[in-house]
């Protein structure tokens, strides 16, 4: 049942929301978050089905009706690896990965309807909820239509080019005068703190993207000490900005989206620090209190360089099943 | 929310006097007086306003100490020329404080067997003095890697922007020119040295001073542009010895500002509280932050108020004149006319904005809590809020129709409820509180009904 690390992570986000509108002051409204939902299962499913019925007629055209039948799981973010060029050896840690169908493997036969297609926009709306504030719904639907269509339109090698929340976010402060980022929301308590490792270990544990956060936070925390260090300041300056609520959920929920980050472990490593360097020079150069989401924003398309450098086997949410 | 109000009074009382007063002003820098004056430095007003890049700060000042002995410190962005430095209006920071306070509202119940009559408001605002003092600085000579970037007398203050390449030689031309440095600076100061900031270094022209008239000193006002929306608390906590309360008031043409690097939280409002709080207001409030603060973990922002200029409701003061926002540093009303967005197609009143949106941030701070400096943003967001408690006062009339009764009925709930709100708040004694209610029958409500009622909280 809970085989999909998604579930993991649903519950988690989910839990972090109560926690949120119970114990933080913010002002999220529940008709806000169900605007997100909404927006972003619709978003799915039309996408979906317009795909899957060009698909379709693509392959009628071609005379092979083999594919035409397209179903939920047959979406970007399920889509099984059908990869046409061989692929390299399955290293250890990636065999360590549960949703990796090894290549050749049989896919799952696809489900019409199958919930699983309704975990990834659950997770963006979740997300959406969680670190974008608006006072009209109207630009939450913007930013988790954008969010759900980027998977569809803005996609190279079946590869999303940038994280759906991130792009939503970015979306919906660019282009609207009403919606913001609350950087401070969650604040600095430790407490917290461990509640978001401890769940975001559980899914990046099974996941097998911990090292990209490991990387980030890591290569961030390393640049802020020497920063701090440089500068003087006394060591509960660095806690401070490193424990904060909206970075930790970030470093644990958002940059390790599996199905935009590099394949490859070294190209991750690369990436994440790439993230960190940017993340750093942005809040302490330009001052941009919302640097990560930027940063995450302008370096998401760097994957596919870093994809086509290091070649490994493309992540899969689910696993395997055997016929 | 409930429907029995007929007369209303609103009530305004200004807090910020009760954080103000008796207190010496640093939170930017650090005085550094020349005599060993009793020197406190436990609360300030701000008044930031900003568009874009560009800021105007304006420090209000409640130094309370001999003026001849004021001399402060303050790391600034850029270097600032004269014509960017002016003495500030402290009847600008008096009208913020006043339009922005927490407020009391009161409501009178109508004769429950009285047919429905309309209600009226009557605001009645109270007004709180200001209090302010001042102090002096020093001068110049080079070496030690300080540089005197531009130096120059505004009103009674003569102000020198240095520039310094390290903390050691700063401190030490500090001291050389007669600046008393309290312990510790010198560790503090390297950080805005590394940063390449400058140092605002202020005292007054007795001369000028004395000349003008003046019974207290003004408050400074800079204009900058620079993208760092901070302010510095760590060098005024050099000499702090308790929790120092900062008031922010932040006025930009978009939305709520809040502290990006702590959390911002609304103070509780909106709570009914029993009617004597009336004559106990300062006290109700100092309390009810108290508690909320040590509640909250004593590491956050507190939001006192948020709204448009261009209205209020109830008013604690008149909204800002056009004239008064100009003074209190709003910079882009003379710009030719683009406000919000949302103004033009209306009138006053469906949406009425004037372009320039408050925000009321109250920080209380300690070194413990507090170690980085407070950084800001504006944000779209343009909820309103304000600090609001309500008193509603019962008819004491006589009832005597079925429902006049049952509304007699109804009292002591009522009134136990508004005690135990009022004790919730405030941390208060509720046995205490009860013996202040009015002259219903309290005890007419049974032990499991108080249980009830302390359990489901107000």
């Amino acid at each position: 049942m809970l085989r999909d690390a998604r579930i993991y992570q649903i519950l988690f986000l989910a839990l972090f929301l109560t926690l949120g509108i119970g114990t933080r002051d913010w002002t999220l409204h529940p008709r806000m978050i169900l605007t997100a939902i909404a927006t972003c299962l619709t978003t799915q499913a039309i996408a979906t089905w317009v795909v899957g019925r060009v698909r379709s007629q693509e392959s009628e055209s071609e005379g092979n009706i083999q594919n035409s039948k397209f179903t939920w799981a047959d979406s970007p973010e399920t889509k099984i690896q059908n990869s046409p060029e061989p692929q390299p050896p399955i290293t250890n840690s990636q065999s360590l990965i549960p949703n990796f169908p090894s290549p050749g493997s049989p896919s799952p036969t696809p489900c019409p309807l199958s919930p699983t297609g309704l975990l990834s926009p659950l997770i963006t709306s979740l997300g959406l909820s969680l670190l974008l504030r608006t006072e009209h719904y109207s630009t939450m639907v913007l930013a988790g239509s954008v969010a759900i269509l980027s998977k569809f339109v803005l996609r190279v090698q079946d590869k999303h080019l940038f994280n759906p929340g991130n792009i939503g976010i970015v979306a919906a402060v660019l282009l609207t005068q009403d919606a913001w980022i609350s950087p401070g929301q969650w604040g600095e308590e430790s407490w917290y703190a461990l509640v978001f490792l401890g769940a975001g270990g559980i899914v990046l544990q099974r996941v097998g993207r911990w090292d990209t956060t490991v990387a980030f936070l890591g290569a961030y925390g390393f640049l802020e000490a020497l920063r701090n260090v440089w500068l003087g300041w006394t060591w509960d300056v660095w806690a401070h900005r490193l424990m904060s609520g909206s970075l930790l959920l970030f470093a644990l929920f958002m940059v390790t989206d599996p199905r935009t980050i590099p394949n490859d472990r070294t190209a991750r490593l690369l990436w994440a620090g790439a993230i960190a360097l940017l993340t750093f020079v942005l809040r302490n150069v330009f001052f941009i209190p919302t640097a990560v989401f930027w940063a995450l924003f302008v370096l998401s398309p760097l994957t596919l360089l870093l994809d086509a450098v290091w070649q490994a086997p493309r992540f899969e949410w689910r696993r395997a099943v055997k016929s | 929310m409930k429907l029995f109000q007929t007369l209303t009074i609103s009530l305004l009382v200004l807090i910020s006097s009760l954080f103000v007063a008796t207190k010496a002003w640093a939170f930017c820098g650090f005085y550094v007086a020349k005599a060993d004056a009793n020197l406190y430095n436990q609360a300030s007003q701000v008044a930031i306003a900003r568009s874009g890049n560009r800021t105007v700060l304006t420090m209000a000042n409640d130094y309370q100490g001999e003026v001849k002995d004021f001399a402060i410190v303050v790391p600034v962005p850029v270097v600032l020329k004269k014509e960017q430095v002016e003495v500030g209006s402290p009847k600008a920071i008096a009208r913020l404080d006043a339009f922005s306070a927490p407020r009391l509202v009161e409501y009178f119940d109508p004769d429950p067997c009285a047919p429905q009559v309309s209600f009226e408001r009557m605001p009645l605002p109270a007004a709180a003095p200001q209090s302010r003092r001042d102090g002096a600085a020093q001068r110049d000579r080079n070496s030690l890697g300080v540089t005197i970037e531009e130096k120059f007398t505004v009103g009674e203050y003569d102000i020198l922007i240095l520039s310094a390449k390290e903390s050691g030689g700063l401190e030490t031309w500090l001291i050389e020119n007669g600046y008393k440095i309290p312990q510790g600076a010198r560790d503090l100061l390297r950080p805005y040295i590394r940063q390449k900031m400058k140092f605002f270094v202020a005292k007054v022209n007795l001369k000028e001073f004395k000349q003008a008239g003046y019974q207290n000193l003004r408050p400074i006002r800079m204009t900058y542009d620079s993208p760092r929306f901070m302010l510095p608390l760590r060098l005024g906590m050099v000499n702090a010895k308790s929790a120092q309360d900062l008031l922010v008031y932040v006025l930009t043409p978009t939305g709520q500002a809040e502290v990006t690097n702590y959390r911002t939280v609304k103070v509780p409002s909106g709570n009914e509280v029993p009617t004597f709080v009336k004559n106990e207001f300062n006290a109700f409030y100092k309390s009810m932050f108290q508690t909320s603060y040590e509640r909250e973990g004593r590491n956050i922002a507190f939001l006192e108020y948020a709204w448009d200029m261009a209205n209020c409701d109830p008013c604690s003061a008149e909204p800002l004149s056009r004239e008064e926002l100009k003074d209190a540093g709003v910079f882009w009303l003379d710009q030719p006319e683009v406000p919000s967005p949302l103004s033009s197609p209306f009138r006053r009143r469906p949406m009425p904005t004037s372009g320039v949106f408050i925000t009321r941030l109250h920080v209380r701070y300690t070194r413990d809590k507090f170690p980085e400096d407070l950084m800001f943003h504006a944000t779209n967001n343009r909820e309103l809020f304000q600090g609001r408690y309500v008193l509603r006062y019962p008819f004491m009339g006589e009832a005597t129709c079925s429902q006049g009764k049952q509304y007699v009925r109804s009292l002591p709930r009522r009134f136990e409820q508004e005690a135990q709100t009022l004790a919730k708040l405030t941390g208060w004694n509720i046995q205490d509180i009860r013996n202040k209610l009015p002259n219903a029958q309290v005890q007419s409500l049974s032990w499991w009904e108080q249980l009830w009622l302390a359990l489901s909280g107000s």
